[in-house]
């Protein structure tokens, strides 16, 4: 019998001992969110369960927190992964680093703890240091906050110097500034004003510039990178792309804040700026298309790492449809005055953050993993490959059945609650009772156990996989022969 | 302002918006694929595609009450714009990043990098030639 390749960290330089770390606990808390999620969907078809134990408002608190949270350790995880081999130095101030992945994990114990057991506070001030402070999506409580901002500030000094001692590379270049935008963009989020509209503004600066600006960002770098691990594409071609990228989501993306501003009491220039900024926010997507098939014509897709590729074309194509088509398809102000806050926005937004973000984390993984074990073959005939494919055809089934599920019940309650029963209480029950929003919420919970034992599945997966291998990672130039 | 749409269209903007995103990939699918594969009669059926992404941007114009405002209108002409030509950018784009990467990297398999042509449709003039192939 052969020897079982272990997870050995000498495979690994420092940055990437450390990337592991966030990584293990980005996939912990993915679960988290899976499990949240599907308490929340149970809910939804029997609202009374668990009603005074954990309630909605909380298990959906918890699931979209989780999200953010193992997102951001994802993004952070695969940028000390790449550190030192971009740089080409060791990352400076590991040890602080360590620390503080220490205190960050610490940190979102406590405070899923205290979400989970004290839940709520009274409306002073204590409870929005120490409780939440109420905002859906940025509910962490103050001192959560702070910290938040110190770990990004920790990792910017861990990235910026170790680039400021090796070499600032293209990708290198454009992260040092992302970082500064997602640290500083967070504290935007930190203040209230009595004017709750005023409060909305500057609320979505931290929603909207954090997922459509600096995430998508960090995203294209990863991308980048991911592009010459796995298909061995030039650092120049990538580094183009990366800029051009940058300045196509800037254009539109920026003003395209605007579509959020549209019903919480904002001058109606904003609908102009919005509807107009946001239409064309599609259109880089769609222009990458053309980048897409070039490339897949001068590289023929050969790759030495067959689950990272895969996601990595979950990616294109989830972005393309998650961010792109879902999001236009309601985002000008003439019909979003009726999808705005339905499952609709409950639709574009899983797909979204699903496509374009969870699934290049995923990738990140597999590219580790490879590493890890030691450079193992991830390529054709891998050894227990059917787990990788299985656990991505659920998953990706699985969500794009939750995603039906919620645009048909979005689509019942755009009618019945907004445009014919003008939104009120009322109408907002009737559309609850719909058949095809009852039916949806069916849907949803099916799919959602589907997606479930997809990542049941990959956990497994990331656990095992090319532990029985005996052959070595596949060089590019192999992968090239066996294409032809 | 704005005028909301109608609940009678309610179905045909969500399909209309879907359809300008959808054959707007379709459009710059083919319309790369043709190019990269030398397949000039592909071309007829990416600017079908477009004319299809043309009939849908006018479609949703029209159900989202577009066409009552001069503002609402250069969107419009923006987006019928801006989905023409953006895929003729990317693929000067693409063709000039990809030559310069050649020039600039001594040891690299320059067959790697070209684009793999298929045995149909050998039309010279039609592939845009790389400052590689020019020279």
């Amino acid at each position: 019998m052969t020897a079982l390749r272990a997870l050995d960290s000498a495979n690994l330089n420092g940055g990437q001992k450390l990337a592991v770390k966030y990584f293990t606990v980005a996939l912990a808390l993915l679960g988290v969110q899976i499990t949240f999620g599907l308490l929340a969907a149970v809910q939804f078809v029997m609202p009374d369960f668990l009603f005074g134990v954990v309630d909605f408002s909380i298990k959906r608190m918890v699931h979209i927190n989780a999200m953010i949270v193992w997102m951001v350790f994802g993004f952070i995880g695969s940028v000390y992964w790449m550190l030192e081999e971009e740089a080409g130095a060791p990352t400076v101030g590991l040890k602080l680093g360590n620390i503080i992945f220490y205190v960050f994990t610490a940190a979102v114990l406590v405070v899923v703890a205290v979400y989970l057991l004290v839940q709520t506070g009274p409306g002073e001030i204590e409870t929005q240091w120490f409780i939440t402070e109420g905002r859906e999506y940025t509910e962490a409580p103050r001192w959560a906050d702070i910290g938040i901002v110190v770990c990004l500030l920790t990792f910017f000094y861990n990235v910026a110097a170790t680039f400021s001692k090796g070499k600032v590379t293209g990708i290198g270049g454009v992260l040092l500034l992302d970082l500064v935008a997602l640290a500083g963009i967070y504290t935007l989020g930190m203040f209230y004003t009595t004017n709750l509209t005023m409060d909305q503004y500057w609320w979505w600066w931290v929603i909207h510039m954090w997922v459509e600006a600096t995430w998508e960002v960090m995203v294209g770098c990863m991308m980048a990178y991911g592009l010459m691990k796995v298909l061995g594409t030039s650092r120049k071609i990538v580094t183009t792309w990366l800029y051009l990228e940058v300045f196509m989501m800037f254009g539109s993306g920026i003003l395209g804040i605007g579509h959020h501003y549209f019903w919480i009491g904002t001058p109606q220039y904003w609908l102009s700026i919005g509807g107009f900024f946001s239409a064309l926010e599609p259109l880089p997507l769609v222009a990458m298309v053309v980048h897409a098939v070039y490339d897949a014509g001068v590289h023929k897709s050969r790759n030495n790492n067959h689950p990272a590729m895969g996601w990595l074309i979950a990616h294109a194509f989830g972005n393309f449809f998650g961010a792109g088509v879902f999001g236009f398809i309601h985002t000008l102000p003439q019909i979003n005055l009726y999808t705005h806050g339905t499952q609709w926005s409950a639709s574009h937004g899983h797909f979204a953050f699903y496509g374009a973000y969870a699934t290049i984390i995923i990738a990140f993984f597999y590219i580790a993993l490879q590493k890890w074990r030691g450079d193992v073959w991830m390529s054709g005939n891998l050894f227990g490959g059917w787990k990788w494919k299985w656990s991505m055809v659920l998953l990706n089934v699985g969500m794009l059945g939750m995603i039906m599920g919620m645009l048909v019940a979005g689509f019942a309650q755009s009618q019945i609650e907004r445009a014919i029963g003008g939104a009120t209480w009322t109408a907002f029950f009737a559309a609850q009772e719909h058949p095809w929003f009852v039916q949806g919420m069916h849907w949803r919970l099916a799919f959602g156990t589907m997606f479930a034992a997809g990542y049941a599945l990959l956990v497994w997966d990331l656990l095992t996989i090319g532990k029985r291998e005996t052959r070595p990672v596949q060089s590019h130039d192999d992968a090239a022969l066996e294409a032809k | 302002m704005i005028e909301p749409v109608k609940l009678a269209d309610f179905f045909l903007t969500f399909l209309s918006a879907a359809s300008v995103i959808l054959f707007g990939a379709v459009y710059a699918l083919l319309f790369a694929y043709a190019k990269v594969s030398k397949m000039p009669r592909l071309m007829p059926l990416a600017y079908s595609a477009y004319a299809v992404l043309f009939a849908s941007v006018i479609t949703l114009a029209k159900v989202t009450n577009l066409f009552g405002s001069a503002f609402w209108i250069s969107l419009v002409v923006v987006m019928l714009v801006g989905y023409l030509l953006a895929p003729h950018a990317i693929w000067h784009l693409c063709v000039g990043t990809h030559a310069a990467s050649h020039h600039d990297d001594p040891v690299a398999d320059k067959s790697d990098q070209t684009p793999a042509p298929l045995n149909f449709g050998s039309v010279n003039t039609f592939h845009q030639p790389c400052k590689e192939e020019a020279t």
